[in-house]
């Protein structure tokens, strides 16, 4: 694991590196003070019966109307692992969910006990 | 006059301790704490039974209520839970009791009285949720209070139910009681009960009983505090109440120390406003520093002309169902857990409206916001002790339905159907699928009402009432599936039925870590039907559930395949519809389930064939169901090498997104495009 820290369940940050990382198969996305979702390969699910087999169709079934709802999926260019997804209405911003205080971070697991006493 | 929105706000909060409760808390010998916790744990759970055994309507008789022990200053001490919204709320008006009425020479405080209310505006939830509060004494002394708390499903509004979609102000939504003293002397006065059964003429009867459930529970709390006092002395009571709340605050903060400084997001989307469908969406943002915790919901769109709104702090109580069930579900339930805690809610966005706003719809308005909760806080704890915490949302539909009419006994009724509102699916964890049917979204504990009462009850007939396929999000670990039921007008020539469901356009409910959302919610309606030659013959094509009976339609009559939200409308003998509880969110990559899950699930009907093999990437015999696992093993490496193949880089990704838009007819309330600021003011009659 080295300086890595597992953050979500296929999301590691590299603390030296300052580096999102995936935790499936270490591939690096982007830096640490970006949002993951940017370093990640995304498509846009327009089409929602391909997961929700609606036997009803029309604008109200098990599938999202897509006028309404599409799902945006962040996929790790290294291995295909579906890190996270999003339903949101077309066009709506991508959402910067997990913003860290790197520094923080950096200083609870990085710094020694000495060390983080003459940062106090 | 009212309390102001940001007042009632910091109510949820503690009060700091006084240098008299310092000192109590030195009575207190080892042990003691332990033992009289758990003793205030078994008066509350007794209330609870109380309350539970003298009450009538549906959600009261499914466990969805509270009963609650608060310092004289209206800390919350301990709650019985239930409704954990209802026991963060009850604070206020205690709170508004103490600071308006104690010395108010006309109305005063002492033994034996008993308040009453249901107002949001002076710390309720909606005008449904109706609370009593009783001081409690001893030796002349105010050591406590009590409250008993639950929904009423009636409140005399513009429609039956008391939720009206229609109601465009507070005027709209029926009796809406502020802080009144009821009764005295241990006993309600008649006069009062008369007019408030008298606003609620649609189900008097109802109004009648739990008022007096109420009241039971909360005297029966208030008479084992009294009892406590007695043998233990006033001062050992508030030494333990206050030890209690620190213990809490002093727990709740170590743990938010531990988890990583941050800013967390998170943003869902609601498909109704009054009774269209139009999207409007929440947002937040969780602030971690140090040991406390920010909740910023600005960019949550504004408060319109329907009644789906709430006061700031029945925002924060909905948010807090999750905190107090999850995050910090090993603390005491008190105040001390909301002392580390801050709120942002814009003045103007549906969650802070002007007071004449219609909130009627309150908590259902909360759903996404709950979500919003439980999808932050699991991001947050999970590189953190608390990681076996972590769990996509809860099913969060909100299984409104409501019917009104004159049952079967020939008595006028208005209530809600509880068994899809107890039955939504519970959200995937990170190490086991979500439960199926697991309860209420604000009330974990809710149960189902049995069918044959539900049956005995109303002029209902539950031809199908079962977990519902392929409901539940899809993922490493999947989340619970959600019921479906199918009801028939039976005994009566006509019932009047509405629903609040949401989630016919989009859910609000959302997976985590790679899980999908559950899917979204048809209304069916089958009307003018032979359903009862076909059961008086012994047809064997019945159909036993949703999806059968609109492919096979076996039963003839005039489908109707909408929304399943629906304004109030009559339904006659014989008519049937279906009502769906949601799933909730999966969990993690669904080429991650293990396959041997998949076949379980599929054994159990719980999912689909095309589920198994178009979501999971399951090989398998049909006939014999057992698993190809190194089939399984290559379609899953295919669809891998497919998702690389077909994703974009992020520029080439966001050129397309830019380009979308919803259409402008259901940005209606939404606000400005895509931050959902105020656009427009709105005028109220």
């Amino acid at each position: 694991m080295g300086t890595k820290r597992q953050i979500t369940e296929y999301l590691d940050i590299d603390l030296e590196k300052e580096l999102w990382c995936c935790n499936r198969c270490g591939y690096v996305l982007i830096s640490a003070r970006e949002n993951y979702k940017k370093g990640c390969l995304v498509y846009i699910r327009k089409d929602l019966n391909t997961i929700y087999n609606s036997p009803v169709k029309g604008p109200f079934g098990f599938a999202p109307d897509p006028t309404w709802a599409m799902l945006v999926e962040f996929y790790c260019p290294g291995c295909g692992t579906m890190v996270e997804n999003e339903m949101l209405p077309p066009g709506h911003p991508v959402t910067y969910d997990i913003e860290l205080d790197i520094d923080k971070l950096k200083e609870k697991h990085l710094l020694s006990g000495t060390d983080k006493q003459a940062k106090k | 006059m009212r309390p102001d929105p940001q007042k009632m706000l910091q109510w949820i909060k503690p009060s700091p301790p006084t240098d008299k409760e310092l000192e109590c808390m030195k009575l207190l010998q080892p042990g003691d704490y332990e033992i009289y916790t758990e003793k205030l744990n078994n008066f509350l759970l007794e209330s609870k039974e109380v309350f539970l055994k003298l009450g009538v309507s549906s959600m009261l008789r499914s466990g969805d209520l509270v009963t609650g022990i608060y310092t004289p200053t209206g800390d919350m001490v301990a709650a019985w839970c239930g409704t954990y919204l209802h026991a963060v709320v009850g604070q206020i008006p205690i709170k508004y009791i103490a600071e308006t009425w104690i010395n108010e020479p006309t109305v005063g405080c002492k033994d034996g009285d008993i308040f009453y209310l249901s107002d949001p505006l002076y710390g309720g939830i909606h005008n449904c949720d109706q609370i009593v509060v009783m001081p409690v004494f001893n030796d002349g002394e105010l050591i406590a209070w009590t409250n008993a708390a639950v929904h009423q499903p009636e409140t005399g509004a513009c429609e039956p139910g008391g939720m009206p979609l229609t109601a465009k102000t507070r005027h709209d939504e029926g009796m809406l009681l502020s802080p009144i003293k009821i009764g005295e002397n241990f006993k309600l006065r008649e006069d009062l009960v008369e007019m408030c059964v008298n606003l609620i003429s649609r189900a008097p009867r109802m109004q009648a009983i739990d008022m007096r459930a109420r009241l039971s529970a909360a005297d029966r709390l208030r008479g084992r505090l009294v009892t406590l006092a007695q043998e233990k002395g006033n001062d050992f009571v508030k030494g333990l109440f206050r030890r209690i709340i620190i213990e809490a605050e002093e727990g709740t903060r170590h743990r938010i120390k531990e988890w990583n400084d941050g800013y967390y997001r998170g943003v869902t989307f609601v498909d109704i406003v009054g009774e269209k469908h139009r999207l409007v969406r929440n947002f937040l943002t969780l602030h971690k520093e140090g040991d406390q915790l920010t909740w910023d919901f600005t960019g949550t769109s504004p408060e319109t002309d329907s009644p789906q709104h709430c006061m700031p702090h029945a925002l924060a109580a909905n948010v807090a169902i999750h905190l107090m069930s999850y995050s910090f579900h090993d603390l005491p339930v008190s105040a001390g857990i909301f002392a580390p805690m801050e709120w942002i809610v814009p003045e103007g966005c549906m969650f802070n409206p002007h007071f004449e706003a219609a909130q009627s719809n309150s908590a259902p308005s909360c759903h996404g916001a709950m979500t919003l909760g439980n999808i932050c806080m699991s991001k947050l704890m999970f590189d953190s002790p608390q990681r076996e915490l972590v769990a996509a949302a809860t099913g969060n539909t909100g299984v409104g339905v409501l019917v009104s009419g004159t049952n079967q006994w020939g008595v006028p009724i208005s209530d809600f159907l509880a068994f899809g509102l107890n039955t939504e699916g519970h959200g995937a964890r990170l190490d086991m699928d979500g439960v199926d049917a697991y309860g209420f979204s604000h009330c974990p504990t809710g149960r189902a009402p049995d069918i044959e009462d539900i049956e005995n009850e109303f002029q209902f007939f539950n031809l199908v009432a079962k977990l519902s396929r392929d409901s539940g999000g899809f993922g490493k670990y999947r989340g619970g599936s959600g019921t479906e039921v199918i009801y028939v007008v039976n005994y009566v020539d006509y019932a009047l039925y509405n629903s609040h469901v949401k989630g016919s356009k989009i859910r609000n409910c959302m997976g985590l870590f790679g899980g999908y959302p559950p899917p979204t919610l048809p209304g069916i309606e089958v009307k003018n039907t032979n359903i009862w030659e076909k059961l008086k013959r012994g047809d064997k094509d019945i159909p036993t559930g949703a999806v059968q009976l609109i492919s096979e339609r076996t039963i003839q009559g005039d489908y109707e395949i909408g929304s399943i939200f629906k304004k109030v409308h009559i339904m006659k003998n014989g008519d049937l519809w279906v009502i769906f509880s949601g799933g909730g969110g999966g969990y993690g990559d669904v080429l991650e389930r293990d396959p041997g899950m998949v076949m379980e699930d599929l054994r159990k009907e719980v999912i689909s064939r095309w589920t198994a093999e178009n979501i999971y990437h399951l090989a398998y015999d049909h006939e014999t169901l057992e698993m190809d696992e190194e089939k399984t093993k290559q379609l899953r490496q295919k669809e891998r090498e497919d998702r690389i193949s077909r994703g974009m880089t992020w520029d080439a990704f966001e050129k397309e997104w830019s380009q979308l838009r919803p259409a402008e007819e259901i940005l209606e309330y939404y606000g400005s495009w895509p931050d959902g600021r105020k656009t427009r003011e709105i005028i109220r009659m």
